[in-house]
């Protein structure tokens, strides 16, 4: 291993890590699958998620990852193929984006109420028409009922680290977990990315054992018809899971930074939250831009905090109102769009806070769709309008030409 | 029922049944219901005997070779002839030429007679008496063929041949360079191993009578063949070293001395004309053959006028003869060049002679080749279409027990497998006749290409035929064309589609959603079990072969 600058030290820990690499998110995707030793792999190739398959298929062919590759000829196949091989027992990955989403979406409900733990990385990136690449989060978060766990990341290493914590998680639920990069901003930015050690990881992540299992020798069926007076049990359950996510998550986090020796937060991430009047709420990359933002901020005396929501589904209600506690006025950016109410964080924390004990001003900022860059100008126009607000607006638009 | 697991002790809950899931009977929800049901290859329509050939194929696959030559001979004794000397009429409507190159089924036969040289028929082919007598005259192809599928069902046959050895065109006509001896001699053997006799050396007319034979047996089948050159008005016909192609090839092929100059000129198109031309270069001529039409139009074996040309034989298309020159013998040839003018009955565009385009031939012999037809001088009794016996649909001539086939009779003619096929027709018209054994029934429809998966299927080209160096193959009468190695034959016989034939490839096994379909057994490939089978037609539309049907479901009692 190469000598670490001192203070990347704390970061990239040294004990627990195999090699540090300058990759970018796709490929930091790729080596979490590897790491997981996923054993069945379907995917169709779609900018910006391709090279992460691209680099799992070439580990499949040299042997570095000893796993089934599975081409197929759509998204739809490609999960479809999944629900076939979780079911037989196998720990499944596969990753897609945008429209390759949307193709998937029959099969995104099949895969969680049959409580198969596939986890997939999304690339986060606009939805068509017109054409676009680039970063946005309508397309997953267009699958929030779908009853699948949902994480967005602000590095490569998150990203890393989530995907096998993603595996722990989904595989006590029984849920399938979607692990969402911005493209480009993360997808295709190369960054240094700390490869932790094999057998640290087995020790975090066991094989996966499944109470039921497709098996000729035993056969049963799967999916079969549910009358009235069972039917909503099996929605009751799956509500119970995403509750047991919530409570489970923490720990996982925990246990992972006893392992591996990294913390990225829990289902949220106070910043300087600390006697901070005025609170940014956000998701994604934006986060890293609004830390250099808040720092700017305190230099000058403003007491202004960023809480970053790293976990969507299930939406971590008492730890925001906790981390909100104290706030007098909270912005959420959102780079996402619900049509006919606004940004989609936004309305999911407003009504988070609703039958809590304190609620502040609530600001809704749509901002950076279609990949339009959010700088810290951007962001400090943002602070601006939120400390000289005097009522909550749902829906501010940052940047639109006229 | 239980087929759904609830909250166990605080457990995520599936949708996964607790058992086995046989009682849900699947099957009444269908309207729609696959069965298995070859259909018939364009291969076997296109054959006159119609053989089952991607059925020994299949054998072929799975190197059982004896299989394979069993499954032939249902249809044709004669796989060893066939498989060198067929025109493969199977071959021009192979559903494989549409793909890349049609399956080279002429050359698996011959591969898998080759196989089976030293083997005999299987014991079950000797069947009890079913107390029939029946006389057959002559025995080249179609009277070989009559006489076996009598005799492999119990008939006693005796046949009638005028010629030292039995055979007929098949002896007399072929070269050996295309059939050697010993293979026709192994089919006919095989054929007596079944109490076939053949008397040989008794001429219709001369040793026999028809009135004879009709009173002593219960039926007879006159195959006599043809063997009379077609009557030609050329000038200068009847000078010495004009004669006709066949009985050029007659002497030659009965060992009888033959005496040939040094340029030979053959005047006709057909199978007859290459034969004798590659027979005289074989002997050393310089040989010409003239065609009063183009090559295309030519009746030979498109690979016999390919290896004619090869070993430097001069054809002369749109050519037609004048008169031949000479005092006593020949001498010389004027010729004329045609024209093609309109389709003529034939179906074929009609030569017209180019005026002033004549010229002049040296040559040494003229031999004619522009058809053959029987002779049926000692047949006065019987009802004749103006050259051939009258036959009607059953190969019944006018008198009554006495039926027709092969050349001498009309219909198809002009090849061995035309003669095979009407010889197998005529064995079961007699056998129904006499017996009320009823032939087969109904034919299922043809598989086009367009009912071909086309995707399980990759382009793969025609394997080279094996033979002799051109110039080795006219130094004698050595046979030119050579035997497929075992290799190359499985390989082809892979590559056949096998249209409507089904070969377990299993597709409708692993693709049945239901796991509806099963191995079957007892010969019986899959068997369907319509308690769960949905009807979706998944198996049916996988199947790349068309071996399966999917018809509407007429009754709802399921």
């Amino acid at each position: 291993m190469h000598e670490l600058a001192p203070a990347l030290k704390p970061y990239f820990n040294e004990e627990t890590t195999e090699d540090i690499l300058v990759i970018e998110g796709t490929h930091a995707a790729s080596h979490a699958a590897r790491l997981a030793r996923v054993q069945a792999i379907s995917a169709y190739p779609i900018t910006p998620q391709t090279s992460i398959v691209e680099l799992l298929s070439e580990m499949c062919a040299t042997g570095d990852l000893d796993a089934q590759f599975i081409k197929v000829e759509s998204e739809h196949s490609a999960l479809a193929c999944l629900v076939g091989a979780a079911s037989a027992g196998a720990r499944c990955f596969t990753a897609t984006s945008s429209q390759g989403l949307l193709l998937m979406h029959e099969i995104i409900h099949w895969v969680a109420a049959a409580r198969l733990p596939i986890v997939m990385v999304n690339v986060n990136r606009a939805l068509a028409p017109p054409w676009s690449i680039w970063a946005d989060q309508t397309d997953s978060l267009a699958q929030r009922d779908t009853g699948w766990i949902q994480f967005y990341g602000e590095s490569n290493q998150e990203i890393l680290d989530t995907i096998l914590m993603a595996y722990r998680l989904a595989e006590q639920v029984m849920l399938p977990v979607m692990v969402n990069m911005d493209a480009f901003f993360l997808s295709h930015t190369a960054e240094p990315v700390a490869l932790p050690k094999q057998e640290l990881v087995d020790r975090f992540l066991p094989p996966y054992q499944p109470e039921f299992r497709l098996d000729v020798n035993h056969p049963r069926a799967f999916g079969g018809l549910a009358k009235p007076d069972v039917y909503m049990e099996f929605r009751y359950h799956m509500q119970q899971a995403m509750e047991e996510a919530l409570q489970l998550w923490p720990v996982i986090a925990e246990e992972y930074k006893y392992h591996l020796g990294r913390w990225h937060g829990t289902a949220i991430e106070s910043y300087r939250c600390e006697d901070a009047e005025t609170i940014l709420v956000t998701a994604g990359t934006i986060t890293g831009t609004t830390r250099l933002v808040v720092d700017q901020y305190r230099e000058n005396g403003v007491p202004l905090g960023l809480v970053k929501i790293r976990m969507f589904r299930p939406f971590p209600v008492e730890a925001l109102r906790q981390a909100l506690a104290q706030a007098q006025r909270v912005g959420v950016i959102d780079r996402n769009l619900s049509f006919g109410q606004g940004g989609i964080f936004y309305s999911e924390l407003k009504s988070a806070l609703y039958n809590g004990d304190h609620r502040p001003l609530l600001n809704g900022y749509v901002a950076g769709l279609g990949g339009r860059d959010v700088t810290p100008d951007v962001l400090a126009e943002i602070v601006e309008h939120l400390i000289h607000s005097e009522t909550g607006q749902d829906l501010v638009w940052i940047g639109v030409k006229a | 029922m239980g087929h759904v697991l609830i909250d166990q002790e605080g457990k995520p809950v599936f949708a996964a049944s607790t058992g086995r899931m046989e009682w849900n009977h699947t099957g009444s929800w269908r309207y729609m219901r696959p069965r298995y049901e070859n259909k018939l290859p364009p291969c076997t329509q296109g054959c006159p005997t119609h053989e089952k050939i991607p059925q020994y194929f299949a054998q072929v696959k799975r190197g059982d070779y004896r299989g394979a030559w069993e499954i032939i001979l249902e249809d044709n004794p004669l796989p060893g002839v066939c498989g060198r000397v067929c025109y493969h009429p199977c071959e021009d409507v192979c559903n494989r030429g549409e793909f890349d190159e049609r399956i080279a089924i002429n050359a698996l036969e011959r591969f898998v007679a080759d196989q089976n040289l030293d083997r005999r028929y299987p014991a079950s082919f000797r069947q009890p008496s079913n107390g029939v007598n029946i006389a057959i005259v002559g025995s080249g192809p179609a009277g070989l063929s009559a006489a076996y599928q009598l005799a492999r069902r119990g008939t006693a046959v005796t046949i009638f041949e005028a010629a030292a050895e039995p055979g007929g065109m098949l002896r007399l006509g072929i070269p050996e360079y295309r059939l050697p001896r010993h293979i026709l001699d192994k089919e006919i053997h095989d054929i007596q191993s079944l109490g076939v006799e053949i008397r040989t050396g008794q001429r219709l007319g001369t040793d026999i009578t028809l009135e004879d034979l009709q009173n002593r047996f219960d039926a007879v089948i006159l195959a006599l063949g043809a063997y009379r050159g077609r009557a030609v008005d050329l000038p200068g016909r009847h000078l010495k070293g004009v004669r006709s192609a066949l009985d050029f090839l007659r002497e030659l092929n009965t060992h009888q001395p033959v005496d040939l100059p040094e340029r030979v000129t053959v005047i006709g198109g057909g199978n007859t004309a290459i034969d004798a031309a590659r027979s005289a270069r074989r002997l050393g001529a310089d040989v010409t053959i003239l065609y009063r039409r183009s090559r295309t139009e030519m009746p030979a074996v498109r690979e016999e006028i390919e290896a004619a040309l090869e070993e430097g034989i001069d054809l002369k298309e749109c050519c037609t003869p004048v008169e031949v020159l000479g005092d006593e013998s020949v001498r010389g040839l004027r010729w004329i060049k045609t024209r093609l003018g309109e389709p003529d009955d034939s179906g074929r565009r009609r030569p017209i002679p180019i005026p002033g385009s004549e010229a002049v031939l040296e040559t040494g012999a003229v031999l004619l080749a522009i058809g053959e037809l029987p002779e049926l001088e000692s047949l006065p009794a019987l009802g004749t279409t103006g050259s051939r016996i009258a036959v009607n649909d059953h190969y019944q001539t006018n008198l009554e027990g006495v039926y027709a086939c092969g050349d001498v009779a009309d219909g198809p003619v002009g090849t061995v497998v035309d003669a095979i096929a009407t010889g197998k027709a005529t064995a079961l018209a007699v056998l129904h006749s006499l017996l009320d054994q009823k032939p087969a029934a109904n034919q299922p429809p043809v598989v086009t290409y367009d009912q071909i998966n086309l995707d399980y299927f990759r382009h793969q080209s025609r394997p080279a035929l094996p033979h002799l160096d051109v110039r080795d193959a006219v130094q004698s009468f050595t046979e030119v064309n050579q035997t497929l190695s075992p290799d190359t034959a499985e390989q082809e016989a892979v590559r056949c589609f096998s249209c409507g034939t089904c070969i377990e490839c299993d597709l409708c096994l692993i693709y049945c959603p239901d796991v509806a379909i099963t191995r079957g057994s007892n010969g019986v490939p899959y068997v369907i079990n319509y308690d769960f089978c949905k009807g979706c037609g998944v198996c049916v539309e996988e199947c790349p072969r068309e071996a399966m049907t999917f018809e509407e479901e007429l009754s709802c009692t399921n």
